[in-house]
This record gives structure tokens, sequence and C-alpha cells, in this order.
């Protein structure tokens, strides 16, 4: 089933929470755009993974709690935590 | 009469007949300069081909028209001709088949490059491009008549034939309609595309998907068991399944191989083929290492029970290295098996960065950069003079997809099946040619673009005319 944005939002936003072992709502939406991506893995590929090389539109959401800054990426098939402490998830 | 003019008449009748003689000797000196001047130079040249002169290739003989030109429609005959006229050039055929094609001969022998430039300039012309000489037959040398399928999605396909449409440059394109003049592909060539799978019932493919021979065994592997193999392969789920649930694999397969001429969406580099398809990617369009080496695994072993699969079309990648996957491309290449990969889409040098597998160190792989409508690199693409080998388009390319669709996408997944359906077309025309001969007749036949100089082993775009040339 195709994801919306606002469901790609709030699964990032509750996968950062769980991460950081903190609630949902002391996280903030800095922002969320549109975006291109390099890949199918939204240019956020795990370790051993390989993807289509095919530009990939989805969306660029910015989230930030504890006061540091947390990107994620999505699109309709999928969320992805980019480079959360070096690495990147997909969830 | 007296006898001194009698003299002198009898010594202008002998020089009269000296000249005349000298006259038809000059002539024939002349025809035979001609005949050497139109074969000896052009095989001279093949012996001697090299990536920077590959673009001299193009017939120059005197007499043969130089380039091939499709006016816009609503151009009258006699407007071709006043056109022409003003510019020394002449109408030397009008091909019936091919309506609003014209083959034009300089008669200053000008070029064809430059000719071609100069009449897509042109208000009245819709197309130019070389009239490219393929066989050095002196007998049967002559130009090309371009052939335009009839798929109604034709016209928006620029990688196969770029008119110019929606802000392109025309001619920067893989010269595909001069090239089905020699052959559309065969069903004899098999393909494999190692991908998300392929929707082998969209209306476009159908045709051209490969079936299990009824006289083989279905596939057998120790771990996995018998599998019927009678579409292809699924590597997640070890299955017989490979339909596609993503469309990156459709898109991929439909660019390689659409069926041609058959009055549907679009036509395929190839339009005729057969091709195998494999499923080691997702939904989402990702899949593991173990998996990508399971699937070729499996095209090595049907090359082996005598399946005549050649290619393997590889769209995808990432930056991490594995020796197993390495290694299995290696026993590809042992099996005579060409493996065409993306460069990927970062914006990096490979030379610096390596993405894999375009950047394994195997004979047979060919690593694709891609270029947009107007020959420029796209935007996206990776880059290498050492790692990555050639250029073909890869922006808003059409292409099949799920549930009969069809779909405009970007990227060196695109740009890898036009390298791939090149090959299959190569291979229809010389189906012995090996792996080693079939890499080498697709680099050194390149159509030389600026913007790949020192970006490219070849600095060149793919030309699906040349690389048929004999």
């Amino acid at each position: 089933m195709a994801i919306s944005k606002d469901i790609a939002v709030e699964n990032a936003r509750n996968d950062l929470a769980s991460r950081l072992k903190i609630n949902a709502s002391d996280v903030t939406e800095k922002s969320v755009e549109d975006a291109d991506f390099p890949d199918m893995a939204l240019g956020a590929a795990e370790d051993d993974e390989m993807s289509g090389q095919m530009i990939t539109r989805g969306w660029r959401i910015n989230l930030e709690a504890q006061g540091q800054a947390f990107e994620y990426r999505a699109d309709k098939n999928q969320v992805r935590a980019y480079k959360f402490k070096g690495k990147n998830y997909r969830i | 009469m007296n006898r001194n003019n009698i003299f002198i008449h009898i010594a202008l009748a002998i020089v009269l007949i000296l000249v005349a003689a000298f006259a038809g000797q000059l002539s024939r000196w002349r025809k035979q300069w001609k005949s050497q001047m139109r074969i000896v130079p052009v095989e001279e040249k093949k012996k001697a081909m090299t990536v920077e002169d590959i673009s001299l290739s193009e017939t120059q003989s005197f007499g043969a028209p130089e380039i091939l030109v499709k006016f816009k429609n609503g151009i009258s005959q006699d407007a071709i001709d006043r056109l022409t006229a003003q510019r020394h050039d002449r109408v030397e055929d009008r091909f019936e088949n091919a309506e609003g094609w014209d083959a034009i001969d300089d008669l200053d022998n000008a070029d064809a490059a430059t000719l071609v430039k100069e009449y897509q300039q042109l208000p009245e012309v819709e197309y130019a491009e070389p009239n490219y000489e393929i066989n050095l037959d002196e007998a049967t040398a002559g130009p090309l008549v371009p052939i335009l399928p009839h798929d109604p999605q034709f016209n928006d396909q620029w990688a196969l034939a770029n008119s110019g449409q929606r802000g392109g440059t025309k001619g920067a394109d893989i010269s595909a309609t001069t090239a089905w003049a020699k052959t559309t592909g065969s069903d004899e060539v098999v393909v494999a595309v190692l991908d998300t799978g392929v929707d082998y019932n969209h209306e476009d493919l159908t045709e051209n998907m490969w079936r299990r021979p009824e006289k083989m065994e279905p596939y057998y592997d120790k771990e996995l068991g018998t599998i019927d193999d009678e579409f292809g392969f699924n590597a997640i789920d070890t299955t017989a399944d490979p339909m596609d649930d993503n469309g990156h694999g459709t898109h991929c397969a439909g660019i390689i191989g659409a069926e041609g001429e058959n009055d549907l969406g679009i036509a395929g580099v190839n339009w005729k083929v057969q091709i195998m398809p494999l499923k080691f990617m997702n939904a989402s369009g990702s899949g593991s290492t173990k998996d990508a080496i399971e699937a070729i695994n499996y095209v090595i072993e049907r090359k082996k029970a005598g399946v005549n699969v050649r290619i393997i079309s590889a769209s995808w990648g990432s930056t991490q290295k594995s020796r197993a996957l390495g290694d299995v491309i290696r026993k590809a290449y042992e099996n005579d098996i060409l493996f065409v990969a993306a460069a990927g889409n970062s914006t990096v040098d490979n030379d610096r960065t390596p993405h894999y597998p375009s950047s394994y160190d195997s004979p047979n792989v060919i690593s694709v950069a891609a270029l947009d409508r107007n020959d420029a690199l796209a935007s996206f693409s990776n880059w290498g003079v050492k790692s990555v080998a050639i250029a073909a388009p890869g922006v808003d390319i059409l292409s099949t997809w799920l549930d009969n669709q069809y779909e405009e996408k970007s990227g060196t997944s695109m740009a890898t099946p036009v390298v791939s359906g090149v090959a299959a077309l190569v291979l229809a025309e010389h189906p012995h040619m090996t792996v080693d001969e079939l890499k080498k007749k697709l680099l050194t036949s390149v159509d030389p673009v600026a913007a790949l100089k020192g970006k490219t082993v070849t600095a060149g775009r793919i030309n699906a005319t040349k690389a048929l040339a004999d």
C-alpha cells in the first residue's frame, strides 16, 4: 500500500522517538519538502543493500529533538532514517 | 587541294585522334581512381579504427549521398529541390517507404557532420543524420533507409530518434532508425534483466519474454531444490515467479525489447528479443548482494544448460564492494556473458569513489553513464575517465510500466538497458561474437560527445548503427 506524506512524517517521528527513547510529542517537525533522490534507496542505503539507479521522487523530512537535527527520507514505498549516528536505516 | 594542304589535314587528324585517345584513358584513370577512393580508404580506416576516429566512418565516397534528411510535413519536393540547389547540393534519392526522407548529396563533398549541422538548423527540416555506410562491399553499399515503427508513442522516444522534440538536440540519439534497416533484433538472443522482476504480462512485452523451452528440465539447485522456472527466477523467495511489484525492472525491459511495430505503446531497441526476467530487488527497489549472486548464478546455469543468454543488464548498485559478487560476475565472463551495469546517480567520480557492480575489474563489465536529450552528461550521473566506459540516453526515458502503463523515468538505470539493447542487436547480426569482441565493438563505435571528454573511457555516446557495421 502506498504511503502518504502525512503517514511518512508520522512514521519518521515515531521512529526517531523510539531511537532516542523519548515521547513522540518531544520531536519537532522542522520541515517537509519534495525531493528527488538519486536511487531507489533514497540515497540512504543500508550496508549490503543494492538499489535501482533511478531518480526517485519523495520527501525530505527534517526533524528536531533534544536540540539536534535529524533527517528522514521517504517515498510512497518506504521511510528511511538518513545517517542516524552515521548509519542509514530502513524503518 | 594542293599537296601541302593534304599533309596539314592528315597531321591535324592524327593530333585529334591522339587527343581523343588520351582523353579516353584519362576517363578510365579517373573511374579507376574513384573506385579505389570508395573502397580502400574505408577499409584501411576500419582496420585502424580507434575511438578518436570512429566518427569518420560515415559515408564519404564520391557520388554517394552524405546525409539523410527528413523534411517537415507540408514541405513540397519543389521547395526541397530549391533548398538543396541553393547549397550546391542535390537530392540523390527519395524513399517511397520512408515518407519525407531524402538522401542528400553535397556536390562539393563536404563532410557529413558539417552537412548534418547545416540542415538541422533549417526550419524546414525535422531531422538529419549522416548516411552511415554499413557494408563495405561496393556492390551492396548504399544509403540505409531509416525505419520508423508505427508504435504510437515512438515520437516521444528521443533516445532512439531525437528530432529535437521538447527542446532536445536533433541527432543526439543512438541512431536506432538506421540500425533497424539492418536488423530489428532476434528472438534467438536472450537478455537477462536482473532487477525488480518484469511484468511479463505487459501488452508491449509479453511477446518478447523468455519462456523455458519445453524440452529443458526445470532449474535445479543443490540448496534450493527444483524450481519450475517457466518465466524466470525470483531470488528473493527462491521461487519461479519473477513478476515485478515495483515497475523499475519492467521499465528497463521495455527499453531493451518492447515489441516493435505492434501498434502499441513504444518500440524497444530490439523489436524482437527474449527477455529473461530475474527478481532480486523488492517492491521498494532494493535487494541484497546475496540475492544478486543467486540470480547471476541462475543465469550462468541456464547458459550452461543451453539457453543463449549473452547479456545481463544490471541497473542497480551501491558503494559496497563484495568480493563474492565480483567473482560471480567474472564467472559470467568465463561463460561468455556480457555484464552491463549502471555507473550510479550520485554525481561523483567513480575513479575516486567506486560504484559496484559497475566498477568491478572484470573484462565483461561495461559501466554506463547517462546523457540528456542535448548530449550533456545528466546532472545526476556518475562519471570516470578510467572506470566508466560509455554513455547512453538516460533522462526522461519513456518505457513500459506496471499495469500496461508507460512512464518516463531518469537514471543511469535507464541508460544501462539502452547499451544492453544495442549489444543484443549486435548479437542478432553476429551471433557467434565473443563477449570480448562484443564489448570492443560497442566501445569502438561511439559518437564522440564533447561533454564526455575526460569523463568516460570512450568519451562517446553509444551508436547502434555504427555498432552494427561489419
